[in-house]
Formats: C-alpha cells, sequence, structure tokens
C-alpha cells in the first residue's frame, strides 16, 4: 500500500507561487507549494513537471473547449469537518462497463497543515474521501469483503479506471490515459476504495455528502446538480425507519391482541334466542314466519344469527328479518346453508357447510323478533330442519383482521420501497441481476 | 415518518375498539324503517329485499 499523495510540507511562506506555461505562455497558480509534482495548464492542457524549474511538459492532451467545467472552480475555499480547503485539483476518470463508459469527477483539496482529501461526484452524488492510514482486514468471504473500524464493506464493484481529464496541480505525476484498477467495498454512507497502480495500492474512505452540503460547505451559488439513481455508498432514507416501523408493528399487533382478549372477556355473548323449524319445499301456503319476541339487551351492539341445517347436497336459504316489534325498525337479509359432497375423479370433494353465521350490526336494545322466509330447491320431498341461534354482542373476527392488515399495509409499503432502494444501488453492482445492467 | 405511522397505528386501534364497542360489522345488512305492526299476525305481507336472491345449486 502507498500513502497515497505525499505528507504535505507546510508552506515557508503564505501565498500562492506564479509560473508561467512554457507552452502556451499562459500564467500558472501554485497552491500547494512545494507538495505540487505536477501542473496542468488549463488554458493548452499541458502536464507540467512542478518539480522542474524550466516546468518540462510531461504530455499535452486534446479536449473540446469547456469539455468539463469543474462545478467547484479551481481556487475555491471551503470547510470540511471544520477544517479549511483548497480546491487545488480536478480530474475526470471513467471506467467502461460492458463497452459503456461511466465518468466521475474527482476534486483534490489541499491544507496546508491537514494535507490533501477529495471530493468525488458522480451524477450529482458527492463523497468526501480521504486516504486511509491503515490498512483494511480482507476477509475470506464470497462475495468479497473488508473490516475496517470494525465496519464491514462488502465489494461493490471493481474496474480498471482511466483519468481522461485533468485540471490543477496534482502530488502525483499524473498522466491522462494512466490507469488504476479500483475496487469499492460499500457500507453505507461509507466506501473503502482500493485502487491498485504500477503494484502500489492506495486505500481511501469516502462518505456520502449532498451536493447541498458540498455547496453550503463551499459556499457556492445556485443549486447542486440533482443526483441521479441511487449511488453505490448512498444511504438509504428508509433503511431506519423499516427497522423502526417493524418495531412498531409488533407493539400494535400486541396491543390488537390484548384489545381481542379485553373484548372477548366483556363481550355479553348473551344467546337471546333459538328456535328449531323444519321446511318442505312442496308444501303449498305462505312459507314465511315470525317467531316469539326476544328482548335485546344492554347498550347499542351487535347481533349474531346463527343458522344450523341439515342439508346435504342440497341447500335452504333464508331471508332474514330482524324487526323491532316498537319502531318498526327492521335489518334485512338473506343467508343460505349448503352442503355438498361426493366423489370423482379427483377423489373425495365437499363444498360448504352446515351452518352460516351473521353479525347484524349496530342493533339498538329493544324488543325484536325474527321474520324467517325459507326457500329451497324443488323437487322430492326432502324437508330441511334448521336451527336458528340470535346472540347478543359478539366479538367481530373480521374487524381483527381488517385491523391487522391497516397497520401491515404501511409497514409492507416502506420496506418495499427500501428493498426496491437497494435492488437499484446493487443494479450498478458486479452483483446485478442479469437484465439490471444499465 | 415514524410518528405519522404511530398516529395512524393509535387511530386504527381506536377505531377498532370503537367498531367492537359500538358493534359494526363488514355484513351486507338492508335497513328498512317503519315495518308495520301487522307483519306479526300476517308475515307473507312483508317482503324481502333479499327475496330474489339467485341461489346455489350445488354439486361440482
Amino acid at each position: 500500500m502507498s500513502a497515497g499523495p505525499p505528507a504535505p510540507t507546510p508552506p515557508s511562506v503564505s501565498g500562492v507561487k506564479s509560473m508561467n506555461c512554457p507552452n502556451c505562455g499562459a500564467a500558472l497558480t501554485v497552491r500547494t507549494f512545494q507538495n505540487a509534482v505536477t501542473v496542468a495548464c488549463s488554458h493548452c492542457h499541458s502536464i507540467l513537471d512542478a518539480k522542474d524549474p524550466k516546468l518540462q511538459i510531461l504530455q499535452k492532451f486534446e479536449v473540446a473547449r469547456g469539455e468539463d467545467e469543474p462545478l467547484i472552480p479551481l481556487g475555491t475555499r471551503g470547510t470540511i469537518r471544520g477544517v479549511q480547503y483548497e480546491v487545488v485539483g480536478f480530474e475526470r476518470r471513467t471506467i467502461h462497463v460492458d463497452g459503456a463508459p461511466y465518468s466521475w469527477h474527482e476534486y483534490l483539496l489541499f491544507n496546508p497543515y491537514k494535507g490533501f482529501r477529495y471530493l468525488t461526484e458522480y451524477n450529482g452524488h458527492w463523497n468526501d474521501v480521504s486516504v486511509l492510514k491503515s490498512l483494511p482486514t480482507v476477509n475470506d468471504t464470497e462475495p468479497p469483503s473488508v473490516t475496517y473500524l470494525g465496519e464491514k464493506f462488502k465489494h461493490f464493484q471493481t474496474a480498471q479506471a482511466s483519468t481522461s481529464f485533468v485540471l490543477g496541480e496534482f502530488p502525483w505525476q499524473v498522466r491522462v490515459g494512466e490507469t488504476a484498477d479500483v475496487t469499492d467495498y460499500v457500507h453505507p454512507p461509507r466506501v473503502l476504495s482500493s485502487e491498485k497502480m504500477h503494484r502500489e495500492v492506495t486505500w481511501s474512505m469516502g462518505e456520502y455528502m449532498s451536493g447541498h452540503d458540498v455547496w453550503k460547505a463551499f459556499g457556492l451559488a445556485g443549486d447542486p446538480p440533482q443526483p441521479v439513481g441511487v449511488y453505490e455508498n448512498q444511504p438509504s432514507p428508509l433503511a431506519a425507519n423499516v427497522v423502526s416501523i417493524w418495531s412498531l408493528f409488533a407493539i400494535f399487533v400486541l396491543v390488537l391482541l390484548v384489545v381481542a382478549m379485553l373484548v372477548s372477556t366483556f363481550t355479553q355473548r348473551k344467546v337471546v334466542f333459538e328456535g328449531t323449524y323444519q321446511f318442505t319445499p312442496t308444501i303449498t301456503g305462505e312459507p314465511s314466519f315470525v317467531t316469539d319476541p326476544f328482548e335485546l339487551p344492554g347498550r347499542t351492539s351487535d347481533v349474531e344469527v346463527r343458522t344450523v341445517a341439515n342439508v346435504s347436497n342440497s341447500w335452504i336459504y333464508l331471508n332474514y328479518a330482524l324487526i323491532n316489534q316498537d319502531s318498526g325498525q327492521a335489518y334485512d337479509f338473506g343467508r343460505e346453508v349448503s352442503y355438498y359432497y361426493g366423489y370423482d375423479s379427483d377423489g373425495r370433494w365437499s363444498e360448504g357447510g352446515t351452518s352460516d353465521t351473521v353479525v347484524v350490526p349496530t342493533v339498538p336494545a329493544g324488543n325484536y323478533y325474527l321474520r324467517i322466509e325459507p326457500e329451497s330447491q324443488t323437487g322430492g320431498m326432502r324437508t330441511t330442519v334448521y336451527r336458528v341461534i340470535v346472540t347478543r354482542d359478539v366479538p367481530v373476527n373480521s374487524l381483527y383482521l381488517f385491523a391487522l392488515l391497516a397497520l401491515l399495509i404501511p409497514a409492507a409499503a416502506i420496506t418495499w420501497r427500501s428493498i426496491s432502494f437497494e435492488h437499484r444501488r446493487w443494479a450498478e453492482s458486479d452483483y446485478a441481476p442479469s437484465g439490471d445492467d444499465e | 415518518m415514524m410518528k405519522a405511522y404511530l398516529i395512524y397505528g393509535i387511530a386504527v386501534l381506536s377505531l377498532l375498539v370503537l367498531a367492537e364497542y359500538r358493534g359494526w360489522s363488514f355484513s351486507q345488512i338492508n335497513q328498512v324503517k317503519n315495518v308495520p305492526k301487522s307483519v306479526r299476525d300476517n308475515p307473507g305481507s312483508y317482503r324481502s329485499v333479499y327475496g330474489f336472491y339467485h341461489h346455489y345449486t350445488g354439486g361440482k
């Protein structure tokens, strides 16, 4: 591992050093004092040897005019982690994935006492990057991972990056076209990167920054570019919420269970009427009849009407009306009890059952009776015997299922969005599911 | 977001308790007002709105 850029040498005098480009004569400003190893002329794009008093031209590269303007101009000063840095260098680096180029920008920052650090920018995503002073531990895992200061970083991507544009000064021998094997390991909001070049490996750590924080740090005018997509170490805005929301969901489910137990304990479940009847469809005459009156006591509450019939490969349909004999208010509903069974090529089958339950909601206390009008299939002399049981104030299980679903939906939606965020993150990695490469 | 979910969850549970207390259910019930007292003597004079239900005849 290399130490990256060499440790800075504090200046003997404050200020900047001015020189002229030997190629085009343009004025050059050197801000990193004797730390500068190469300087790139912003006019003719010559890379010069800053250690040579004659500024030997090391390389010239061709770019279109205004091809890549830094979003933070060279010489801009800003405060990062309480330390003032100045932007002294700018480079564009490019990788190719499946033949498509992906470029990001690196801003070299300098403080004469603290040294160098970087800001990187890709599609509006920013990282504050500094070179590591100790090596991470490479874990023997698949996929690969490294551990640094107790944090485990997962391998994200390995690619060959080439420098495609430079401006300003650098404390190393920068060249356009030079390549390095770059490997990124992520543990949002941090990323560990190793760069291997000429047998040297440099490790650095980046921490995700929002464009607004960068703009604020450097006092830049306007707004930063909007981030596009999800970046490799971009912290998920929902990851912390997922754990919290499921914790809260668990508490709500506990409360739901307590409510269910309390309701089960305190509901009356009072059987207020029971009657057994029979119906033969071939008998002529009015099939409807009314029951004896019964009292529904207590507060306004629900009423359960349960029907049990001896149907066997047959059905009975009952038109019910629960009528308040004082007010004339009726609750009208129809219920069917049907039960069919048999054998076929798939074996034994059955459909339906011999009982049915319905809960009539919000019935005030009072004296009621049931009007019952049975119907059944015609043909034969089949007599259906059925029993009607009316119970006051019963728990309604479907309400709990509804409440559970209502509580579950937001938690599931946030989890799904979080998973989707991670899916979009890893779609840009070496582990993207096939078809996700963009 | 957590605060919103907390308020939402409390609202759901409160609604559940209210629904249980008031006896709400999802059953399809038709309410009819002013049923004449004569129905007790002549049940056939009342016509249920569910009287024309299409009956299931069963079988596989």
